[in-house]
């Protein structure tokens, strides 16, 4: 190993342990019992107990996960078509797209969360819901991570060719497309679904000035715990860490196994 | 009546006129190539047949039934594309159950069918292989399983070998060649090869600038091209105008333009006398080396004329030679005559 490789590794080692710290002490906190004057008199883990016996904790799992999977869902099919028919039918159109999902990179939460109640609380229908407000500005939040992805699995496919050898076997355009064209960019749709729920999990700005305090999510309830019980309250920001950790860690393992394929098919070639 | 008939076929792409009257006719069981440089439109005129394409005016025929409007599952045709394009999630098997599976053909009819044509393109052991996991000549067979497996009523082939390597081009040439005798099968071929042309088909439509220039058979295509893009495509005819050739042979040319081919010059330390006989003196500027032939080419009082000999293990004409050149009359070809 060189000189400047080996000072490269110091220096990640030094910002991973000053980074982990605060995280670290937050977990060792969340197990502390009985406080002394300097240390804690005992370490238990009746913290997650009571937060995992919590029946609102959860719901408010269950309130997460539903507000994550509905935007994906509608999002993913949106994309999906949408870059399909410019793939297939309308090359010119991509570029448009593209710009059009690119935009919610340069709106902050609180710009998007104000916008959306100043024009949809009037209008007196369904858009009027706060908990579809919420949901309609988690698809835009996360539309540009959704089309990054697929539009990146899109282009490393001959889907023209794909689809019109699909086409010349008999195969009708969506049959062609849902049997061929997606499943070869699953991986790619997968990826961004992940990290797209990672963004959502990782919410408080939206939630909390869209719906206030009326939809108990994960962000929701932990703010409501750190008012009454801050070892409970570092014991659910554990939790917390621990889900965003395990999505993150699924989105670089199947980033990894997507590279291995793409590296071992140009190999053979 | 023909299988395929093609009736003054115009296809613009914007205001790019592509396809420029095209009249053609395909007898069934024929393996026929459409040849031409890139950008002639050689491919278009296929995807046309195809249905990925739709004409911009004019009619197209298969088996005395007008298909010009009919999308491309209703056309029963198969398709070999340059790209391979076999489905990288399934595997070979996989691959070539696809068309069967949609045309909702029994299981085990499947795979009688699978069994027969896999035996056919040499593939039985890599049925359980995925795409990626074979080399570019077995994907491309794999593709042609696919495309034939279904029994279409014409097979289509878009430059299926331009991405292989020289030897196994040739080889899957003659596969292609013997499987489409053996299931006795309507082929149309496009390529820009002449040789790969040559090599494979009963009839060649030389194309040209979204024009058919010549339809012939392959030697009559390589002893008589009509005009002089079908000379300078096919065989590495030399081409002169008739002033350029009556400067270098002194004798009057009653012609617009004059070819013959490299290897009807014959070589020579002395002028031959012959009545018949174009006969001029040139200097080897280079020799190149074809396998079994040597290029040689001259300058002739400034003029180029490429020379093919039989290669010899002594060498008799080296570079720097200076000798004379002569081509019987009846090996040139003229156009334009008066």
């Amino acid at each position: 190993m060189d000189k400047t490789k080996k000072y490269e590794r110091i220096w990640i080692l030094i910002i991973m342990i000053y980074l982990l710290i605060p995280l670290a002490i937050t977990m060792v906190y969340s197990m502390f019992q009985k406080w002394t004057k300097v240390l804690p008199e005992k370490f238990s883990l009746s913290g997650y107990g009571a937060v995992f016996s919590d029946k609102l904790f959860l719901y408010a799992v269950i309130r997460s996960i539903v507000m994550c999977i509905i935007p994906i869902a509608v999002t993913t099919v949106i994309v999906l078509l949408a870059l399909f028919v410019a793939f297939v039918y309308f090359p010119g159109l991509k570029k448009f797209i593209q710009m059009i999902c690119m935009i919610p990179y340069s709106i902050q939460g609180v710009i998007l969360s104000v916008s959306i109640l100043s024009f949809y609380v009037s209008v007196n229908n369904i858009f009027s819901n706060r908990y579809m407000m919420l949901c309609g500005a988690y698809c835009v939040i996360i539309l540009p991570y959704m089309f990054q992805g697929i539009y990146n699995g899109m282009n490393a496919i001959e889907m023209s060719t794909l689809m019109e050898s699909a086409q010349m076997l008999g195969a009708g355009g969506m049959y062609a497309f849902f049997r061929v064209i997606v499943p070869n960019i699953a991986t790619s749709i997968f990826v961004s679904a992940l990290l797209a729920m990672g963004i959502i999990f990782g919410d408080y700005v939206l939630v909390r000035n869209l719906t206030g305090t009326a939809f108990e999510n994960m962000q929701i309830y932990l703010y409501q715990i750190m008012k009454t019980d801050s070892v409970k309250a570092s014991a659910v920001f554990v939790i917390i860490m621990m889900i965003t950790f395990c999505i993150t860690a699924a989105v670089f393992s199947l980033k990894g196994k997507e590279r291995i394929g793409h590296h071992k098919k140009r190999g053979r070639k | 009546m023909s299988y395929i008939k093609f009736e003054n076929i115009i296809k613009n792409f914007g205001n790019v006129n592509v396809l420029k009257n095209i009249n053609l006719e395909i007898e069934k069981g024929e393996l026929v190539t459409l040849l031409g440089p890139s950008g002639c439109g050689k491919s278009t005129l296929l995807r046309c047949l195809a249905g990925l394409e739709p004409v911009t005016s004019g009619n197209i025929f298969l088996d005395g039934k007008n298909i010009t409007n009919e999308s491309p599952k209703k056309r029963e045709m198969g398709m070999v594309f340059q790209q391979y394009s076999l489905f990288p999630n399934m595997t070979i098997e996989q691959n070539v159950a696809f068309g069967l599976k949609i045309k909702k053909i029994p299981a085990e009819q499947q795979k009688e069918q699978i069994d027969e044509i896999m035996d056919i393109v040499g593939l039985s052991e890599k049925r359980k292989s995925y795409p990626d996991e074979l080399s570019g000549g077995q994907q491309q067979r794999a593709a042609l399983a696919r495309a034939i497996v279904t029994k279409p009523k014409v097979l289509l082939l878009d430059e299926p070998l331009s991405a292989i390597d020289a030897k196994l081009r040739r080889s899957l040439q003659i596969e292609i060649r013997r499987i489409q005798k053996e299931l006795d099968i309507t082929a149309i071929f496009v390529t820009h090869d002449q040789e790969e042309a040559m090599v494979m088909s009963d009839t060649i439509h030389l194309l040209y600038q979204g024009n058919i220039e010549q339809s012939d058979t392959p030697s009559n295509l390589y002893v008589k091209p009509e005009t002089r893009f079908a000379a300078s495509f096919i065989g590495h005819y030399n081409l002169f105008s008739a002033m350029e050739f009556q400067e270098l042979v002194k004798k009057e040319i009653m012609a617009k333009d004059i070819a013959f081919r490299p290897e009807v010059v014959c070589l020579h330390k002395e002028p031959p006398v012959e009545d018949d006989t174009y006969v001029f003196s040139g200097k080897i500027r280079d020799c190149m080396s074809h396998g079994n032939t040597l290029r040689y080419a001259f300058d002739c009082h400034g003029k180029k004329v490429d020379v093919d000999t039989l290669f010899t293990s002594k060498k008799e004409w080296n570079t720097g030679d200076s000798c004379f050149l002569s081509i019987r009359q009846n090996d040139c070809i003229l156009f334009g005559t008066e």
